[in-house]
């Protein structure tokens, strides 16, 4: 009696799944167009939802971001709004070869957790011909595998000098490893007499990539070399990185975390470390600044001990590609560098489109070949164009980086102290393999 | 006997043909069509889809393993995510690629690291069981509740097993005497041959489970459940059958946390074991029916699906997007409606989404004279 009751539950439940369902297999899309444009998946002969012109196609591009509960949700949200508004602008510009090209319809949320990222990355796989976006530097480890044998294109928000070696990354601006590089060397411009630096950063390819270009700088320039692995978390988690800091007294600290560790840490340091008379000087990598934290009650030690090292000019820098960005995103209500980066990064994927459109192969294996094929982007004076040099691979390339400094009265809270530069370390410097690997 | 019975599907003549597992014609043709449609689903419905089926049917192997110690033996267990986790960890250690930086065995034949998955976990399991012998209810609940946070740490720290916190590990795909299961061939897709091994583990576990509750031991764990003093005046060996339930619903959980990875390739030990996990099986098991098999193989399905089913809701409800930068957004949804869906389930159908089936099928049987 009870028994049968179940089984027929479980038989009506599997009977209202299959018709809930009502899939069938079979038939990716794909073909050519009337323009004689080869297409096979995410690219469609249908309008896109949001579109501007009816009459043309979509392609669609998938976003894997940290929108809800990880650690970069306030630069992330921003990025993936500034994408929407950097392709808004293309498709208003006429779009790409008779397409518009969609980024709103397949964002899904991340978490910064390689595990979520593999799953949602699975969901939307079927309907994207490329990602606009895939944050973290682990999370996009954990679906590379799988975008390599899929022959998926991607952007990753992330500068993890891993990716220099992957024809499926498509990655914009100087990694973390050579970025530290360029700290170290113009730390010790402004203090000769540094002589130790500790690495703090994320465990995983985002720290350890940073703390690998750390190491090698150390051995260049004759210092002494710590790396501490830490999790996100307050100050409960940072406390044990505070006091290993104030007991080994680095001079030179370099920032490899989200920008509320690095704001811990920070605060930490400059309270605890007062009495014992260690004040020592922090840089950090681009995504360890947030201007939210100037209202914070970690301003006051962040301006005082705080750089940041980035791949390119904050909000307010004068060029036409700031500019544009500017003019089409208006004045968005937390202003941050994550508005700077998603339009940064989506310059590259639109040569991309365009070389793949005119080699009339819109395939996603036509667009990882046409993306292989770039010796140059036209980044509007964002970047040099150089730094979109895809064709010459790792050994090509961009090790550029800016300075800044926490400024109140700056619309993203930093102004830049120095301006692109190579140190003689990075300069000297060749990637030969992920710099995680030579930690 | 009683199949000579025919048209009087109450009457049973002997207690065999009423404990039978399947005791009425009903239920042998319910099961058998089942069966049928699991069988063939891989021919009828897209990979994608067949990837959120393998994955509600592997849960369902999990919140069965939770229903055992929960729902029949009556042990309020917070701990389920540390027993998927040891699984996990488990099978991604046996199936591990050598030469890698982490453990690794290279044993990727599944017939050997899903049962060594389970085992290790139900070791883990029988070594917790003596503080059940101790402890019950809410105690009981938060000694396994510090099992999570204490297997937590290890999780998180253990980098050469786990890869580490906010890094992981992939899991090994799976290969049956020698044959893969986890990559597409000329025949099969990745995800129908997964779909199929999920499906056949659940077969298996599900009816063993029917079968464990239904022996003497079944009924010393409800025996517990009802009142252990009154059990153990009975004759019951409270210590060796609390023993048993949290072993074996160790080795289930073990089992689940094994596969639970493998369509989608990598697991992070701090998200994927975490008080969240234990929580999201307990729900599962609450909204399918505390007690019973195929109310956990609900749940499962349930809330499985509850995302799926709330990815259709902006059709319905203009200004809901899918996109999860936007507010308000089906993921926000979601989670309301998870919350609000237990506390509904609790206050208005204990029984679960079996109860509600109990129901219907009543309303049936007596139709047309229902009330």
């Amino acid at each position: 009696m009870r028994i049968s009751s179940r089984r027929i539950a479980a038989a009506s439940a599997a009977a209202i799944l299959v018709v809930g369902l009502a899939g069938c297999r079979g038939g990716g899309g794909g073909g050519t167009d009337e323009q004689g444009i080869r297409t096979d998946v995410g690219v469609t002969s249908e309008p896109c939802p949001d579109a501007i012109d009816e009459t043309k196609g979509c392609i669609y591009l998938g976003t894997l971001s940290d929108l809800t509960v990880g650690p970069f949700k306030p630069l992330a949200v921003p990025i993936t709004e500034s994408q929407a508004a950097f392709w808004k602008r293309v498709n208003e510009a006429g779009g790409i070869a008779g397409y518009e090209v969609d980024v709103t319809t397949y964002v899904k949320d991340n978490q910064y957790n390689p595990g979520v990222t593999t799953q949602v990355y699975n969901e939307i796989k079927p309907n994207i011909l490329g990602l606009i976006q895939t944050l973290g530097s682990e999370p996009t480890n954990a679906i590379l595998a799988d975008l390599k044998s899929s022959n998926i294109l991607a952007v990753p928000a992330a500068w993890s000098s891993t990716f220099a070696f992957e024809d499926i990354i498509l990655e914009s601006g100087a990694n973390y490893c050579v970025e530290a590089m360029n700290a170290i060397d113009w730390a010790l411009e402004q203090k000769p007499d540094i002589d130790s630096v500790t690495a703090v950063g994320y465990p995983g390819d985002y720290g350890d990539d940073a703390a690998g270009g750390v190491k090698y700088s150390a051995e260049q320039n004759d210092l002494t070399f710590k790396h501490i692995a830490t999790g996100p978390g307050g100050g409960d988690v940072q406390g044990a990185v505070v006091s290993q800091l104030i007991t080994e007294k680095p001079d030179l600290v370099i920032l490899t975390t989200g920008p509320t560790e690095a704001a811990t840490i920070v605060t930490l340091v400059a309270l605890q470390g007062a009495s014992a008379g260690y004040a020592p000087m922090f840089i950090g990598n681009s995504p360890t600044w947030n201007p939210a934290i100037l209202a914070s009650p970690a301003a006051g030690a962040m301006t005082a001990m705080y750089h940041q090292a980035g791949p390119w000019g904050p909000w307010g820098s004068d060029t036409p590609g700031h500019e544009a960005m500017r003019e089409a995103l208006g004045t968005p209500a937390t202003l941050n560098d994550g508005y700077t980066a998603g339009w940064v990064w989506s310059y590259p994927m639109k040569a991309a489109l365009e070389k793949a459109a005119a080699n009339k192969d819109l395939t996603r294996k036509g667009l990882v070949d046409a993306a292989k094929s770039l010796t140059s982007v036209d980044y509007e004076g964002m970047l040099p164009s150089e730094a979109g040099n895809y064709a010459a691979g790792a050994a090509g390339q961009f090790k550029q980086t800016l300075i800044s400094k926490p400024d109140a009265n700056a619309p993203t809270g930093v102004t830049t102290v120095e301006d692109f530069f190579t140190g003689p370390t990075a300069e000297g410097f060749t990637l030969t393999k992920a710099c995680h690997e030579t930690l | 006997m009683s199949t000579k019975l025919l048209g009087r599907p109450m009457l049973y003549t002997s207690y065999e043909s009423e404990m039978a597992l399947l005791n009425t014609g009903t239920k042998k043709a319910g099961l058998g069509l089942l069966l049928a449609v699991g069988v063939g689903l891989p021919f009828l419905v897209s990979d994608p889809q067949l990837r959120t089926l393998a994955l509600a049917l592997i849960t369902a192997v999990g919140v069965i393993g939770l229903g055992l110690v929960t729902g029949y033996a009556g042990q309020v267990s917070l701990g389920h995510a540390f027993f998927l986790g040891v699984g996990a960890c488990t099978a991604a250690a046996l199936g591990g690629d050598p030469d890698s930086d982490l453990i690794g065995f290279g044993v990727t034949e599944v017939l050997i690291w899903l049962p060594a998955a389970g085992l290790v976990a139900a070791v883990a399991g029988a070594l917790v069981a003596p503080l059940a012998v101790r402890l019950r209810g809410l105690y009981l609940a938060i000694v396994t509740l510090g099992l999570v946070f204490v297997g937590g740490y290890v999780f998180n720290e253990w980098t050469e097993l786990t890869g580490g916190q906010g890094v992981g590990r992939n899991m090994p795909q799976p290969t049956l005497f020698g044959y893969e299961l986890g990559v597409s061939d000329e025949f099969f897709t990745k995800e129908q041959k997964l779909y199929w091994l999920m499906l056949v583990v659940l077969v298996v576990f599900a009816f063993a489970a029917r079968n464990l509750v239904r022996s003497r031991v079944g009924r010393a764990f409800s025996a517990i459940r009802d009142r252990d003093i009154a059990a153990g005046i009975m004759g019951v060996n409270l210590f060796r059958y609390k023993m048993v339930a949290f072993a074996v619903s160790s080795f289930y959980a073990g089992c689940c946390g094994a596969l639970l990875f493998v369509a989608d390739g990598r697991f992070e030990p701090n998200t994927s074991f975490n008080l969240d996990t234990s929580i999201k099986f307990i729900a599962m098991l609450l909204i399918g029916g505390v007690g019973t098999i195929s109310g956990a193989i609900l749940g499962a399905f349930f809330i499985i699906y509850l995302p799926v089913l709330t990815g259709y809701l902006p059709d319905l409800i203009p200004g809901l997007s899918t996109n999860a930068a936007q507010t308000p957004n089906t993921h926000q949804v979601e989670l309301v409606l998870y919350g609000a869906l237990l506390i509904i389930f609790l206050i208005f159908e204990p029984r679960g989404l079996f109860g509600i089936w109990l129901r219907l099928r009543n309303y049936w049987k007596a139709w047309p004279f229902s009330y």
